[in-house]
Formats: C-alpha cells, sequence, structure tokens
C-alpha cells in the first residue's frame, strides 16, 4: 500500500532535499541549475508524490535536462531512494523497533559523510521526525533501525552462515561505521575558553590591544589525541567461519585510523599495510595469503608473547586491545596467562570478542578462555552484525 | 678530527669502544656538518656516545631530554613573561609609553637547549644531545625540522637566528615509535647493534677496572647467553656494566650461583626475568 501523501512528504523539508539531490547529482556530472532545482521543489509542493515512482518522474522530468544525464540521473536516484545504506549512528545503537509507519520509505535517507556512493541516502535533516509509537522501550525515544533491505536480514545472523556476497556487503558497511575513534588526553595544550590553565604568553599577547592593561585572561587545556588500537584476529581452523568478517573488522580500523592489526594460528603476521588496500575484496584476499599458517592450529599464547618482543610490542602502551578467538590454543593455560597478563599491565584496555559466547548456555571453561579472562576488561561475543556494532561502541568509548 | 680512525681513538681515550660503524658515522656527522640519529635497543650506549663526543672534542654537551607534549617553550626559546609584566608595570608608574618591540626584545628572551646551540659563542660549536626523541610527540619533530635543516632558529618577534658554525647534533630513539620522514632525510643515521662478546670483554674491562679478567669473561658470556632466552628486558651493555661492577664490589672473583643471585637485580628488571634468570644460573656451566 503505498503511504498517503501527506504521510511521506509534510514533515520533510523540501528544499533541503532538493538541494541535497542536487548536489548529488552534480557531483556525479550531471549539470543541475538553481532554476531547475526550484522548479523540483515547487513541484514537490504543487505535487506530492505519494510513493517513491511518482518522486521519481517528478525529479526527473524537473531536474534532468538532457537525454545523456538519465543514467546519471537514474543511478543516484537509485542509489538514493530505493536501496539505502544501513546509517551510521554516532552513539550507542538503540534495540531495533520495527514501527510499521510510513517513514519506513525514507527509511535509508540517512548519511554519514558526503562520498556519494551507490546506498548512501540524503542529510538527516531532511528526514521526518521520528513518531514515537506504543513500541517504544521505557526511558526513550528510540531511533527505528534503518537497515537496507539486504543488510536488515543479515543483522542478527551468525557469521558461519553467511555467503561471500553477504560478508562483502557487511565489509562495505563497516568501512562507513567507524566515525568516531577513541582518544586519550596528551600533555599538550591549546588556548581553550573553558581550560584550567592561565597561559601567560597568550594572555600577554592579548592585553597588548587594552595598552598592556590585562583585560582578559587566556586559559588553556589539554588536547585529546587519537588512541593507538591493535587488533589480533584468530584465523585457525575452528575461527575459520569468522575470519572473514574480523578480517573485515580490523579492515575498517586500519584504514579508518591507525589500527595496527594481525592474524595468528600457528604464529602472528602483522596484516596492517594489506587491510588498507583501497578494494575491500583485495585487502581481505592479501591479508589472507599473508598468513602462510591459516586454518591450522593455534598458538595464542606464543603468538601474543611474539608480538609482545616485536618492535609493536611498544604500540601496546595505552591502547587498546582487541583479541577476536575462540580461546581454543594449543599452548599452555599458565603461558596465555602470563602474556595476557603483559598485555594487560601495558594496554589501557584489553577486549576479547569470542564468537562462540553467544552461543546458550556458554560458559568460558576452555581452559586457555579460563586463563585469559581475568586479564579481559570486556568479553563480548560479536558474531553477527548487530553485535558487531556494540563491539565497536566498546572500542570506540574505551 | 683528521679520519674515522681518529674518532675512534680519541673516544678510546675516554673509554668508550666504539665499533667501524659507529665511528664513521660520527665522523661524517663532523665533516658534513649533519645531524645524526642513533637507534637500537636500551642500554647500548647511544647517549653515551653522544656525551663522549663532547669530551673528545672537548666542548659543552647540550642535553634536550624529550617527553610527550615537550613544545617550543620548552626546547626552543620562551619568552621572560614575568619580567614582561615588571616592564609593564613599570612604565605605567613612570608614565612612559612601552612599545611592542620593547617588550619582545632579546632582553626578555629565554633561551632553551636549541636556541642556546645556535647562540652558542664559543670557538668550537657544541654537542647537541636531543635524546629519546621517539618520546616526544610528533608535532615536535616539526618543530626540529628548521634547525636540523638550516643550523636556525626563527623567533618571529626577533628574526632569525644562524648558527655561525653548525652544531654537532645526536639524536637518539628507542625506535618505540617511527619517525617521519621529513626528520630521517635530514639526518645520518646508525643503528647500534649489540656488541659481541669479545667487545662486550673489552668494554667491561675498561669500565671496571677493578674486576678480575676471568669475571669479566664468563659474565660477557653470560649476558650474551641471557639475551638469547626469551627475557622480558634483553640486558644491554650498560646492565652488564652495572652487573659487573655490582660482582666486583662485592668482592667476587668467579662467577658463582650465590653472587650471581645477589646481584641479580642489577641484570633482571621485571619479576618474571628474575624467576628466568635464576633458572639460567643454575643450567649454566660456569668456567
Amino acid at each position: 500500500m503505498a503511504p498517503s501523501a501527506s504521510a511521506v512528504l509534510s514533515p520533510v523539508d523540501r528544499a533541503a532535499l532538493a538541494a541535497a539531490l542536487g548536489d548529488r547529482l552534480r557531483r556525479r556530472g550531471m549539470p543541475v541549475t538553481l532554476t531547475s532545482l526550484a522548479t523540483f521543489t515547487r513541484a514537490l509542493e504543487a505535487a506530492p508524490p505519494d510513493d517513491v515512482e511518482s518522486l521519481y518522474w517528478t525529479a526527473r522530468v524537473t531536474l534532468a535536462g538532457r537525454a545523456d544525464d538519465l543514467a546519471i540521473f537514474d543511478a543516484v536516484f537509485d542509489a538514493v531512494f530505493r536501496d539505502a545504506a544501513m546509517p551510521v549512528e554516532g552513539r550507542r545503537q538503540r534495540p531495533p523497533v520495527d514501527t510499521g509507519s510510513p517513514a519506513d520509505v525514507w527509511a535509508g535517507l540517512d548519511a554519514a559523510s558526503g562520498v556519494d556512493l551507490p546506498g548512501q541516502g540524503l542529510p538527516w535533516h531532511t528526514l521526518p521526525p521520528v513518531v514515537s509509537s506504543d513500541d517504544d522501550p521505557p526511558g526513550g525515544t528510540a531511533v527505528p533501525e534503518r537497515l537496507p533491505s539486504a543488510l536488515a536480514a543479515l543483522a542478527t545472523t551468525p557469521f558461519e552462515e553467511l555467503d561471500e556476497a553477504d560478508l562483502a556487503r557487511l565489509g562495505a558497511w563497516l568501512e562507513g561505521a567507524l566515525v568516531r575513534w577513541p582518544t586519550r588526553p596528551t600533555r599538550r595544550r591549546r588556548v581553550h575558553p573553558h581550560g584550567e590553565r592561565i597561559a601567560l604568553r597568550e594572555t600577554i599577547a592579548r592585553s597588548r590591544r587594552t595598552g598592556w592593561e590585562t583585560m582578559a585572561l587566556t586559559r588553556t587545556r589539554a588536547t585529546r589525541q587519537a588512541r593507538p588500537v591493535v587488533m589480533l584476529a584468530d584465523v585457525s581452523q575452528s575461527m575459520r567461519p569468522y575470519a572473514t568478517a574480523y578480517l573485515h573488522l580490523m579492515r575498517a580500523f586500519a584504514r579508518g585510523g591507525s589500527a595496527e592489526t594481525f592474524v595468528f594460528s600457528t604464529e602472528l603476521t602483522r596484516v596492517t599495510l594489506a587491510l588498507r588496500h583501497r578494494s575491500a575484496a583485495e585487502a581481505v584476499a592479501g591479508a589472507t595469503r599473508l598468513a602462510p599458517d591459516r586454518y591450522g592450529g593455534t598458538h595464542l599464547a606464543a603468538s601474543l608473547q611474539a608480538l609482545l618482543r616485536s618492535r609493536h610490542g611498544n604500540t601496546l602502551r595505552g591502547s587498546i586491545v582487541v583479541i577476536a578467538s575462540d580461546g581454543w590454543d594449543a599452548d599452555e593455560p599458565e603461558a596465555l596467562a602470563a602474556a595476557m597478563r603483559r598485555v594487560h599491565r601495558r594496554a589501557h584496555r584489553v577486549i576479547w570478542l569470542n564468537p562462540r559466547a553467544a552461543a546458550p548456555g556458554f560458559a568460558p571453561l576452555v581452559g586457555s578462555m579460563a586463563a585469559a579472562l581475568p586479564y579481559c576488561d570486556d568479553f563480548l561475543p560479536g558474531d553477527t552484525l548487530q553485535r558487531l556494532r556494540q563491539v565497536i561502541d566498546a572500542i570506540v568509548d574505551a | 678530527m683528521r679520519d674515522a680512525a681518529d674518532v675512534r681513538r680519541r673516544l678510546d681515550d675516554h673509554d668508550y669502544l666504539a665499533d667501524v660503524g659507529l665511528s664513521t658515522a660520527l665522523y661524517l656527522s663532523l665533516e658534513l656538518g649533519l645531524p645524526l640519529l642513533l637507534e637500537g635497543e636500551p642500554g647500548v650506549g647511544k647517549t653515551a656516545a653522544a656525551k663522549v663526543l663532547a669530551q673528545a672534542l672537548d666542548v659543552p654537551l647540550i642535553r634536550l631530554q624529550c617527553y610527550e607534549g615537550l613544545t617550543a617553550a620548552e626546547a626552543l626559546y620562551d619568552w621572560n613573561h614575568q619580567r614582561q609584566l615588571m616592564a609593564i608595570r613599570l612604565s605605567e608608574a613612570r608614565h612612559e609609553k612601552l612599545a611592542e618591540a620593547d617588550l619582545f626584545s632579546e632582553e626578555y628572551l629565554q633561551e632553551r637547549p636549541i636556541l642556546r646551540c645556535v647562540r652558542y659563542a664559543g670557538p668550537h660549536p657544541p654537542v647537541l644531545l636531543i635524546d629519546e626523541i621517539d618520546r616526544a610527540d610528533d608535532q615536535f619533530e616539526a618543530l626540529l625540522l628548521e634547525f636540523l635543516g638550516e643550523s636556525s632558529v626563527t623567533v618571529p618577534e626577533l628574526g632569525t637566528f644562524h648558527a655561525a658554525s653548525p652544531p654537532v647534533v645526536v639524536l637518539t630513539s628507542n625506535r618505540s615509535r617511527d619517525l617521519h620522514d621529513a626528520l630521517r632525510r635530514r639526518c645520518l643515521y646508525h643503528w647500534i647493534d649489540y656488541p659481541s662478546p669479545e667487545r662486550v670483554v673489552e668494554i667491561l674491562r675498561r669500565t671496571v677496572p677493578s674486576a678480575n679478567v676471568s669475571l669479566i669473561a664468563s659474565a660477557a658470556r653470560f649476558v650474551g647467553h641471557l639475551r638469547t632466552l626469551e627475557v622480558e628486558k634483553a640486558p644491554g651493555i650498560s646492565e652488564a656494566i652495572n652487573w659487573v661492577a655490582a660482582l666486583s664490589v662485592l668482592g667476587a672473583t668467579e662467577l658463582v650461583r650465590e653472587d650471581v643471585l645477589a646481584t641479580l637485580g642489577a641484570l633482571a628488571k621485571t619479576p618474571d626475568d628474575r624467576d628466568l634468570v635464576a633458572a639460567a644460573v643454575s643450567d649454566h656451566a660456569f668456567g
């Protein structure tokens, strides 16, 4: 059933919608004049579209002036309105709420960046306001989980049930999902009105304007700096169904910031450079190729020792360490406990992802997992897309 | 200094045994007027090399210890703000007019190590040691570029100070973070490795003259053996020197188990290493 016209368009800022769509079209190389944008806006008012199809034609008639532009127009329109990406939220994820309201038509109209890729929507300010429904959880309004049709189905599917194409989609979403980065305070200071220390140099420089009479004090406060992130993924036989998904997660961090990434099975392999490759498929394939021992046994303790000994061992200081492993280790649990103790002492926070922890009735009974657990600050399942979101939040807010 | 061998000889006179690589690097740095970047594991004598170089050249050593948040105010120059405030009050009291140039003149300039180096007035340029540059943040590296490239420091209010003759600059790094290429590009680079056991013996003989010859030989062997074990902090030359000095103070002439255990603190720097070294003592055949 097509939603009624008022439900679709009345809450939308038409001018913003027109401007944003026009901007996207221009960036793809289609000339869009201000006049045609004004026409489009007026057309929206004059003939409020009641479904995507009528919106398509309204836009096409008013904006696309030449036959050559149609291909671009169709591509952009499809990307924006027909299959948009899962939105990226800077805040902690809220539980999904199925509103079933007409807002679903606009569900994908959200974008975190201006990069025009297929699957990205319009800016948030063109969205209709969220109408609270009876399904809302107590204690606050919830934004409906906006998922493109393709990804929505994957959100709660365990990684072992995903195929190659699903994983590629997952990787594409993860790449855009990292919008913040954990920070730490530095000893460097910047002028700030709410600073707690007086900066003499700036204060005197400023008093020059008032004939060297100090009228206002200039203050400084500590700046913040990106915190190092070190990620290790287990690529042994037992972790095989999850390895690709975790490689995609590590790629997001390796590209989005300055995370050091490693894979291990029987030995430790650094994959940061391979994962920074522009193409996700190429990056993951390259990282997989680098690990000669993939899908073999696990020497978790030895791999951690190797990391501590290597020159990246110093990167661990004050960092957030993410270890993705099921904790099945061929080494002695005592060796793992010793290595984890050292990692824990160096790191700011240790986060362990165990995809098997999601299974009902899971308890960390494997000797190595039990040995490592006291040195983990967070222990997360991370076996589905939805849980990976929690993982990203946990890392960013650490 | 005439050539690398001469550098080596002069350092030798000050009890620093440099190998061919280090002496060549130091000679080239002096001859070409380029800064020298020394990297190596902790305790292989990077800082000591700069100190001894200053002694051998008979010039003062100016040292800048790096730490996170190091800024121009601590490394290059600062203004004496207290005196500036005083001058403002004074001119008020005397009803004088105060120009900006009066407040930002050399009178109020405070030299920090790098500017002191540039304005050094002696006949021979001093040695500037920029120690553990990897501990400073990368913004600080950018501050150094002008000085490393041109041996000059620019104070916006006063102008650019040029060094009469370029100072000898030695930078050291423990490689806890990668330095920027722009910094590396301006420097000569030398990696100091752990010396061979024979060299360790020579160095120990020189630095701990009171120690027994056979004690030194077996201690050097034992330290070399420790480095092959999985210790958290591999003992460098400075630990070896401290350890042999400790043994010598205790009056040991041979390496015996009790003495080793008593002086373990000079060699092993973490509890895990202490256990490991103690176990290695039992396995190691002294002789």
